[in-house]
């Protein structure tokens, strides 16, 4: 069965920490009261702790899946973790009093604007936030609490110059297998079967908050007003109308795509349920190929519309996560199946320093090699690949290629044939890198967002029960 | 061969039996069991106080819950409760009063992302006459469900989902875009038609429900006096992170609603009781009739098993009677 799905790819060398994505959701989504302390979007500064503080830490959260002889269970049931996050984990919302700037009477003291609690109006000492750590990556105090670091501790140190950062926005990942959905007896959430837009229905919703455990991105949120649960809706109003979500739109790095990828639903139970080291392997191994005629074949039995296959033949996301195999999900050993992907960082295109403060690479091309890099490689490999470092260096190593192929042209004066060889070592072709530098050098062309078809707007003809289209 | 020892036999097999379903049905909570309550026809108003006399002085049932264990999510501790209940109707109105142990008193505070209300609900069947599966009902044979939470809110919902039912893990397969129908829903405004008040003190909740009697709707029982109709008692615990199916429930037991024009069986009592506010004088009509006394929790599991034992050894006497005489034989 070929459905659809719009996703998304953030190329995390672009991102430049301004979280103008979150903001801007923020103020588009969540500007209410029971959602001071929710950022369906945040950005968080890596190594680091992130929001809510150490997410990433399952033996606290309970979120996700684990495989059990075969079989999926979620780990809050194998756990018996009932207790959803506290204010606290996430942070005590404040703002500032900024009225007594013009209304404080006239004194020695200059007046100033304190910071108040969002929800009791009191007084309050702002001792976390959100993106408390933000900037200060390798730290010790932050990186050291990153859950990541354990993979690391042994070879490196928190030495200044061996420091990297890079920063990590995030969204909820619109998963294929959504731990939030099963995990709701009353059946609230849904995926819809158009676009995969994971969605709490509100009218349903008992604010039980068994979603909220289960999501292991912590990415559903209780609102404490309403007494129901909420999570990001991928902008679903504006993607109906074609338009990328708001994040998108607005990132000032141009470091979000988006676009429609087809994919095999059958194989999802089997594919969330292989090893560790095989999950990006086998979730790659999902996404159809948008070009093959038995794959449109069947994508318009399935009831997929003509311009939801246009798009996916235009999508950024099936070229980074399938074609050139640059992207990669965030943590898939949470077994969600997580639709958000990342192109991991270069960044600084740099080698560590040696100890005489040399720079360790050999420098053949001005660039290092990818074991050279300054940022560890099993550290992005513990974020985005379960552990497994060659889908790392794999993605890293055509990001160099494209790199190399465009100094050659541009600094040796090289033909593109010549210079081509560096992409046929990573099985790039010159149209390849071509397409590449368009959208991730240029950021032309980010999002190609199918307008949705009426007709297939489909919560009315799930409340008439009229089931699932098959 | 003697024709009673082969009665005799087959009506020990069949004790056997029945016992040990009883046991099955002392542990499940899908049993029905089988005490009757009267709801009184009383005078005038109903009182909201719950700490009223008429509340304290009115004959209680009780209903031994256990933990709902039969689908997703359980409760983690199966330690069973109970609830004393009495009800009474007026000609207008019917209320029910809840009194159950709970050592503390959650209501969740502003802006609280983990804390969870207590919280007890009552369930009638949707269709007069029936007794629809126990937990929330089926699809073809709904519930009608009064839940209270200690946050305040008081919600008049129906249920036919058929928890712990083939249908049900059908349902709940997987397989992604699933949009089942909602398992409970709230009814709309109009028939929101439940009140309550509520006290907490010495360790226990004390909760009136009250509601106009008659038809509402299609989904709320009339609970018109003279009625008789079947109902059931679920609990929640918020510090112990209990909501949803995470829950004590009790089976389905019968409440009898007086009528008035019962008068005639029935004598008039006057309670006088001294609260701190002054004396309140109410009458309050009883019945002659005596309610059967209730088993605790424990009492009917412990009997249960005692009852399946007894048999079994009485059984097995049987039996090796009857093949001593060569009844079995034939069997
Ligand atoms: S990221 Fe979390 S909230 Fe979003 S679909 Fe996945 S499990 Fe659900
Ligand atoms: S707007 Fe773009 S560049 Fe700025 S923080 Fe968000 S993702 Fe990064």
């Amino acid at each position: 069965m070929v459905r659809a799905q719009i996703s998304m790819v953030m190329v995390l060398d672009k991102c430049i920490g301004c979280h103008t994505c979150s903001i801007t959701c923020k103020h588009v989504w969540t500007n209410r009261e029971g959602q001071e302390y929710a950022w369906w979007n945040n950005v968080e500064t890596r190594p680091g702790v992130g929001y809510p503080h150490r997410w990433e830490d399952q033996e606290k959260y309970g979120g996700g899946w684990v495989a059990d002889n075969g079989k999926l269970k979620l780990r809050m049931e194998v756990m018996k973790k009932r207790d959803p996050p506290k204010m606290e984990d996430y942070y005590i919302p404040f703002d500032y009093d900024y009225d007594k700037l013009f209304d404080e009477n006239v004194q020695q003291e200059q007046p100033s604007a304190n910071p108040v609690n969002m929800i009791t109006g009191e007084r309050m000492d702002v001792k976390w936030g959100p993106n408390w750590d933000d900037d200060l990556a390798g730290g010790d105090i932050y990186a050291r609490m990153d859950p990541n670091w354990k993979v690391l501790e042994k070879e490196i140190t928190l030495n200044f110059k061996d420091v990297f950062m890079f920063y990590l926005p995030r969204i909820c990942n619109h998963c294929l297998n959504p731990a939030c959905l099963y995990a709701c007896p009353r059946k609230s959430i849904y995926k819809r079967e158009e676009d995969g837009v994971v969605l709490i229905d509100q009218n349903r919703c008992r604010g039980y908050r068994l979603c909220v455990t289960a999501c292991p991105y912590k990415k559903v949120y209780y609102n404490w007003k309403t007494g129901k649960s909420e999570k990001c809706i991928l902008c679903y109003p504006r993607l109906e109308t074609g338009q990328a979500t708001v994040c998108t739109v607005s990132c000032v790095g141009k470091v979000r795509y988006m676009g429609v990828v087809l994919y095999d639903e059958t194989r999802i139970e089997e594919v969330a349920n292989v090893p560790d080291d095989k999950l990006v392997e086998f979730q790659r191994s999902l996404i159809l190929d948008p070009f093959d005629p038995q794959v449109i074949r069947e994508a318009r039995e399935a009831g997929i519309p003509d311009n939801y296959i246009k798009a996916a033949q235009k999508s950024p996301v099936y070229y980074m996560f399938k074609k050139w195999e640059l992207a990669l999900p965030l943590h898939p050993e949470y077994r969600t199946l997580p639709m958000v992907f990342y192109v991991p960082p270069l960044n600084p295109v740099i080698t560590a320093l040696d100890r005489r403060g040399k720079y360790m690479a050999e420098y053949k091309n001005i660039l290092p090699t990818i074991d050279e890099l300054r940022v560890p490689i099993r550290y992005l490999a513990s974020l985005f690949s379960a552990g497994n470092e060659e889908e790392v260096r794999k993605s890293l190593k055509k990001l160099l290629a494209i790199r190399e192929y465009f100094r050659l042209i541009e600094v040796e004066g090289l033909s593109k044939m010549e210079a081509s060889k560096v992409l046929a070592d990573q099985g790039l072709s010159i149209e390849d890198a071509e397409l590449m530098y368009k959208w991730l050098a240029l950021g032309r062309e980010r999002w190609t967002i199918p307008t949705a078809q009426k007709v297939k707007v489909g919560r009315m003809s799930h409340m008439k029960k009229k089931g699932r289209r098959r | 061969m003697d024709k009673r020892y082969r009665m005799a036999a087959l009506i020990g097999v069949l004790l056997i039996f029945a016992a040990s379903t009883l046991a099955v049905m002392g542990i499940v909570p899908v049993t029905a069991q089988t005490n009757a309550y009267t709801a009184k026809y009383v005078q005038g108003p109903i009182p909201l106080d719950p700490t009223a006399g008429l509340w304290q002085q009115a004959e209680k049932g009780n209903a031994v819950l256990v933990a709902q264990l039969l689908t997703y999510p359980q409760r983690l501790d199966t330690q069973p409760r109970q609830v004393s209940y009495a009800a009474v109707s007026n000609g207008t109105h019917f209320a029910i009063y809840l009194e159950w142990s709970d050592e503390t008193e959650d209501v969740p505070q502003l802006g609280a992302l983990d804390q969870f209300p207590d919280a007890a609900a009552v369930q009638f069947p949707v269709m007069a006459g029936e007794q629809p599966y126990v937990c929330m009902g089926m699809p073809d044979n709904p519930v009608n469900i009064v839940m209270w939470s200690a946050d305040g809110k008081v919600e008049n919902l129906v249920a036919g989902s058929g928890y712990g039912t083939k249908g049900q893990q059908e349902q709940q397969a997987r397989g992604l875009h699933k949009t089942p129908t909602s398992p409970i829903v709230k009814l709309p405004p109009e028939e929101q038609i439940w009140t309550a008040s509520a006290s907490y003190s010495d360790g226990k909740w004390r909760v009136i429900l009250v509601r106009p009697t008659g038809g509402v709707g299609s989904f709320t029982p009339s609970l018109d006096p003279g009625s008789e109709v079947s109902i059931a008692f679920a609990l929640w615990d918020g510090s112990k992170y209990e909501r949803a199916g995470s829950k004590v429930t009790s089976g389905w037991m019968t409440l009898k609603l007086e009528a008035p024009a019962g008068a005639a069986a029935v004598e008039t009592v006057t309670v006088t009781e001294t609260q701190a506010a002054g004396t309140v004088t109410q009458t309050v009509t009883q019945t002659a009739t005596v309610t059967e006394t209730i088993a605790a929790a424990t009492g009917s599991v412990k009997a249960a098993i005692v009852g399946f034992l007894a048999a079994l050894v009485i059984a097995i006497i049987m039996l090796a009677l009857l093949y001593r005489k060569g009844a079995l034989k034939g069997v």
